[in-house]
């Protein structure tokens, strides 16, 4: 399990209940992952079957989580302690590995 | 002469073998899932969805604490359905076999996001979103597509 920063970001404009004093710019976090190769051949022989793949389900998972610990890092780096607007986009660069992004807003809260 | 016909089956049996498993996935294993599915999204329905709405909290009252949450599902069409896919297209229109499977993938995301959000002690998810990615992969220089991949996020909020 990796490290948490304990800061709240939610993909709402703002967060509810809370009063943003500044805006502090675009954080992102992003990573490329894969999974390893027997993994891979099994995903091709569930591929067979059709249905669910776990073994990708698992492993963007954990990119994402990855990826967003990286933004809310580049957020604490900036001085803010919110981030809001928090929106993902993937893209799977060829061989079975994928790219996460995940990218937002970082503001200062009260 | 055993011997012959075990050359003879034993080539047929590899070709085919591939394709009766498909077969059972599809028309066996993917049906019991969907079923699954269906039982458990009635469940979710009966406890009140807390899927509530696309944009801000439609009831005035006043939020005590927010947290984004995330739910995803990789999903394969089987060979047969890749093969009726494949031959669907040639005529054109609707390919049933594709708009069940992403509709399928599309409901588990989903399902996921509530049953999550149910385990946690947060009232409703607000601002949820969807969002779909063809997964690839690269064999003998063409881009091959191994399954789609959803993602239901929104956040959770507490009353």
């Amino acid at each position: 399990m990796q490290p948490q920063v304990n800061i709240p970001f939610s993909n709402t404009e703002t967060i509810p209940g809370v009063t943003i004093v500044q805006s502090m710019g675009v954080v992102t976090g992003s990573t490329v992952r894969a999974k390893n190769v027997f993994k891979d051949i099994g995903a091709g022989l569930k591929n067979m079957v059709g249905g669910e793949l776990r073994a990708y389900t698992e492993l963007l998972q954990e990119s994402r989580n990855e990826a967003l610990y990286r933004m809310l890092v580049d957020a604490q780096a900036r001085g803010a302690n919110a981030v809001v607007n928090v929106r993902f986009a993937t893209s799977s660069v060829a061989g079975g590995a994928a790219e996460l992004l995940a990218y937002g807003t970082a503001v200062v809260i009260q | 002469m055993l011997e012959a016909i075990f050359w003879i089956v034993f080539p047929i049996f590899l070709v085919a073998a591939p394709w009766i498993l498909s077969g059972i996935g599809t028309f066996i294993y993917q049906p019991k899932k969907k079923q699954q599915l269906l039982v458990r999204e009635q469940a979710s329905a009966q406890r009140g969805d807390v899927l509530s709405t696309l944009s801000k909290p439609l009831s005035g009252k006043e939020v005590k604490q927010t947290q984004l949450v995330l739910a995803n599902v990789v999903m394969s069409p089987s060979w047969i359905q890749i093969l009726i896919g494949g031959i669907l297209s040639l005529f054109g229109g609707e390919i049933n076999v594709f708009t069940k499977m992403v509709d399928w993938s599309r409901r588990e995301a989903k399902q996921r996001l509530r049953e999550e959000v149910e385990a946690s002690d947060f009232d409703e998810v607000i601002n949820m979103r969807l969002e779909t990615t063809i997964m690839t992969k690269t064999k003998g220089g063409k881009d091959k597509t191994t399954g789609v991949e959803i993602l239901a996020y929104g956040t959770a909020i507490k009353y």
